[in-house]
């Protein structure tokens, strides 16, 4: 049996400020009495300190939201609202719930449990539209998901063969592609730029921790960042193979960017990469309207990785205005698809990212077609950063961030991968799938809202559907 | 039909203070003269005698903007324009897509009062989350035949196997969901029993055991073999008349029931034989359940150990919950207990509870068209969950196929919970409802939450009645699977 691939998580505050969901704010009618002290049990409301006979202002970031101050204060005098940053920050995908559960996944890496029932909108765009299957009886191991059969969350990256040949002999002559593993099918995509040193060191070494990788753009590697070669993906231009020829030796993988020209030039450029070292090569392609296309083309020329990057909310680039943008889980169903259809979907490895926001949006977008994922803004979340998408987008790193100790910035990092390898297994467990490969392509085990949808409702009320009945 | 043992009393708020949907603005011109005092006759108003200045507004008792057609409204009536009314930025901490701020509060007046409410800014029917019950409506004709509402019946019987076992029937269509002694407070778990036995219905017992204060509501409660078999005891197996196997929960398909240790106090590890403060787990799924084979063996095994009791099988709602369905039938279960996948929860991972598993709204129609195709659907009591918030969710469910529901979150709703979702954390519930806490599990009584609950299934069967007449029923039987009298916002265009 392999050895057991286990995170270890470590609470780890920051103090720094973050958003908050409830306010609550006390009026000039109180009285002093101290009811909202014995009635919170969260502990929000205190007298003053160096004032005992005074009420302290709440400490709104405490707040559960029970009603119980609200509605038992004898003067009517508590006022609780949501708070302003709550309702600015984010957007239509990257919901403010959504940035709160990653800041607190990051403290204590563990998977976010509350009581009652779901509280969200029954459908939504992408991922949000579908949901993942269960089994009544059947299990993925015989003593549940944290139990002592192994369930893997690693998968391969390379090219592999469709079927193996045999000489008359037996003799095996096919030649068997390198591939590479990686014990969680997520990796970091290239950070945003202007991170602060500390932060950048922390998105490299949390990567190492967790066994997987980060890309990097070639050209600004510090050479601090040596020993940490086999986790690190240079990017560099295709056309500048040479230049790099030091960082390209010493990687597991390298990336380049897709252009047109690409496609008649693959096999040369792979060849001269792997002149250099024996890093597999990930070609990243942009999600444009036709990418099932380009992916084709790119995996029949040879390619071993193909890396889809749509934007950072999930949605197809380089589209005109109004041009109703495809979301990543169509995205990704649309190529591999493509690939089934012509019969070299196991030859290459799909990668996706652009706006996995979610621990639920990995196992999702393998259900949906990828092997693996990408991620780059939960891991920043995770340290405090702001995102908002309105009016554009802007990413907003908190003030003393880049005086916060390499080691905590990079353990929240690690958390969050904790809490998103945790919540990888609760999903597995419930399907009875104890191989994360095995998610792949696997819609029979997803349940899509527009299907469902039409295949329910939509053949007892759609008019003329009905008559078909 | 309401048993005779129902009586409705007015029983308010446990608390000082409502959530106000409302807000009453006095501005800085107010000269205390008192006249809002006067005019207002829902005391948002007070100036008490000997006073100089009038209090300020109490916003939930306003009653909002319809106000403002009347003549007595404070803010015409002000003699120096210094009311005004507004929307509460209170209200919209309360309450989400699915249990929006106006249901709950509808249905805490259902508890209160027992009826449904009277106000008319209230949208308690139906929630935001946009889909599934959401999108459905009622096609009432216009001229339905002439029923009398006292001829309505909203009875159901439990059993159709006919072999002889116990003829159950129930008044009105609904039961209240497995908490377990544990995850709720005695109070809580008591008040949900007696409610069950007044209104001739059922409550479960959730998986960790049967408390002997529930005895004496033996012919009412359902009692539960889950996966831990915590509790699972002889003679309480024979004591009920219903016995229900828990496969799956919909809040957390595939994943094991779990009892934090901060709720494994003394009392709930006696029940469950278990160590105080340990963290107890339901393994998922039944170990000894690899087939129907392995599944009609257990269901033998209860119909050997009780030979009245009616058997129940409570799953989740995967892709091939209509398989299920089908085998739980062939095993000999009396009752299939579908939960979907926006159930409620003490304590479930944000991932399942979103993700895991189909809406009930799909798995009920599922259910029902195979059953029916397989010829089981006459034979077979078809209970849905998961998601049924209102009585006009209770009866939609019932057009797509379900004989009736079970209902958990409403029920604590009725007892006013706010939905805060910390039912789990620290000492649990802060308002006493799902918490062993000594201190907060003593929030409220027993006579109290009957009444509660005792008023809710009240404004429940009112409206269910109300929707039955409107269609010019008698029976909520002869609703069973009429998807002819819904139609959907989108679709039924």
């Amino acid at each position: 049996m392999p050895k057991k691939y286990h995170l270890h998580a470590k609470a780890t505050p920051l103090d720094l400020d973050f958003i908050f969901k409830f306010k609550i704010v006390r009026g000039e009618n109180c009285i002093n009495c101290g009811r909202c002290t014995k009635v919170c049990i969260y502990e929000a409301h205190k007298r003053r300190k160096n004032d005992p006979r005074k009420m302290a202002d709440p400490n709104t970031v405490l707040c559960r939201n029970c009603f119980r101050c609200i509605q038992e204060c004898p003067r009517g005098a508590l006022e609780k609202s949501l708070a302003r940053d709550f309702l600015n920050i984010g957007g239509s995908h990257w919901k403010p719930d959504m940035m709160i559960s990653l800041w607190k996944q990051a403290e204590d890496g563990k998977v976010p449990v509350t009581g009652a029932g779901y509280r969200g909108r029954f459908t939504g765009p992408g991922f949000d539209g579908m949901w993942t299957d269960m089994s009544e009886i059947v299990r993925p191991t015989r003593d549940g998901i944290h139990g002592r059969e192994y369930i893997s969350t690693g998968v391969e990256l390379g090219r592999k063969l469709n079927h193996l040949t045999f000489a008359a002999d037996g003799r095996l002559q096919s030649k068997i592609f390198a591939t590479i593993d990686i014990p969680l099918p997520i990796i970091f995509d290239i950070p945003a730029e202007n991170l602060s040193a500390n932060v950048r060191l922390a998105l490299v070494t949390a990567a190492a921790e967790i066994g997987t990788c980060i890309f990097l753009p070639a050209a600004g590697i510090e050479p601090e960042l040596e020993k940490y070669r086999a986790n690190i993906i240079p990017c560099f231009p295709a056309g500048e193979i040479e230049q790099h020829r030091a960082a390209i030796s010493r990687a597991r993988l390298v990336a380049i960017e897709y252009n047109e020209a690409l496609l008649g030039e693959l096999p040369r450029v792979q060849a001269a990469i792997k002149q250099i070292g024996s890093a597999l090569t990930i070609i990243r392609v942009p999600a444009v309207k036709n990418v099932e296309t380009i992916v084709s083309q790119l995996a029949h020329a040879g390619a071993e990785i193909i890396h889809l990057v749509a934007d950072y909310r999930g949605m197809e680039v380089g589209g005109k205005a109004g041009s109703n943008p495809r979301l990543l889980k169509d995205i990704i169903r649309a190529v591999h698809l493509r690939l089934v259809e012509a019969g070299i979907r196991d030859e290459v490895t799909l990668m996706a990212s652009g706006g996995i926001a979610m621990a639920e949006f990995v196992p999702k977008a393998m259900l949906c077609g990828a092997d693996l994922t990408a991620i780059d803004l939960p891991l920043l979340i995770a340290v405090g950063a702001r995102l908002y998408e309105n009016p554009e987008k802007l990413l907003v790193l908190p003030e003393g961030l880049d005086k916060v100790p390499v080691q905590i910035v990079k353990q929240r990092m690690v958390n969050l991968m904790v809490a998103w390898h945790s919540q990888l297994l609760e999903v597995m467990g419930a399907m009875g799938i104890r191989e994360a490969r095995r998610l792949r392509g696997e819609t029979g085990r997803a349940i899509f809202f527009e299907e469902i949808d039409h295949d329910t409702f939509g053949k007892l009320f759609k008019k003329g559907e009905a008559a078909r009945v | 039909m309401r048993p005779a043992t129902v009586t409705i009393k007015k029983t308010p708020s446990r608390f000082r203070h409502q959530v106000p949907k409302y807000k009453v603005t006095r501005s800085d011109a107010c000269i205390n003269c008192g006249t809002c005092a006067r005019t207002c006759p829902y005391q948002v108003h007070e100036r008490r005698e000997g006073h100089n200045r009038v209090k300020p507004p109490i916003d939930y008792k306003c009653i909002g903007f319809e106000c403002q057609n009347k003549e007595f409204c404070c803010v015409g009536k002000c003699p120096r324009k210094a009311l005004s009314l507004s929307l509460n930025p209170m209200y919209e901490t309360l309450g989400d897509p699915r249990w929006t701020a106006d249901m709950i509060t509808g249905t805490w007046i259902m508890a209160e009062t027992g009826f449904p409410p009277e106000r008319k800014d209230l949208e308690y029917n139906t929630g935001n989350s946009g889909g599934g019950f959401d999108k459905l409506r009622f096609k009432f004709p216009a001229q339905p035949a002439k029923v009398d509402p006292a001829e309505i019946s909203t009875a159901i019987p439990l059993n159709r196997r006919n072999d002889g076992r116990a003829d159950v029937v129930i008044s009105t269509p609904v039961y209240g969901g497995g908490m377990s002694f544990g995850s709720v407070s005695l109070p809580t778990m008591v008040s949900k029993a007696r409610n069950a036995s007044i209104w001739n219905t059922f409550s479960c017992t959730g998986e960790g055991g049967y408390p002997e204060m529930l005895k004496p509501y033996d012919d009412h409660m359902i009692t539960q073999v889950a996966t831990g078999l915590f509790g699972v005891r002889e003679e309480t197996i024979q004591r009920v008349k219903i016995v229900e196997f828990k496969y799956a929960q919909g809040a957390k398909p595939g994943l094991g029931g779990h009892l934090l240790g901060e709720k494994n106090t003394e009392s709930v590890a006696k029940m469950r034989e278990a160590v105080k403060g340990t963290s107890l787990f339901s393994p998922f799924p039944f170990h000894s359940v690899y087939s129907i084979e392995d599944h009609k063996k257990h269901i033998d095994w209860i119909k050997q150990m009780n030979p009245t009791a009616l058997v129940s099988v409570k799953v989740s709602t995967p892709n091939d919950v209509d398989m299920v369905a089908v085998g739980s039938y062939y095993a000999g279960a009396h009752i299939i207990h579908i939960d979907g996948g926006y159930g409620g929860t003490g304590a479930a991972p944000d991932i399942a509870k979103k993700n895991i598993a189909m809406p009930i709204e799909y798995a009920i129609s599922k259910v029902h068209n195979f059953l029916k195709s397989e010829g089981a659907r006459e034979t077979m009591t078809l209970i849905a969950s998961g998601g049924i918030r209102t009585a006009h969710d209770l009866a939609k469910a019932i057009c797509l196929g379900a004989d009736g529901a079970v209902i958990g979150t409403a029920e604590l709703v009725s007892l006013e919970c706010v939905r805060c979702g910390n039912c789990e954390s620290g000492r649990g519930c802060a308002r006493g409802i799902a918490s062993t806490d000594s201190e907060l599990a003593d929030l409220f009584g027993e006579e109290w939450a009957t009444q509660r609950l005792t008023n809710l299934y009240n404004a429940w069967n009112v409206q269910l009645v109300e929707i039955l007449q409107k269609f010019g029923l008698k029976s909520i039987r002869e609703l069973v699977g009429r998807t002819d009298l819904l139609e959907h916002v989108d679709y039924s265009k």
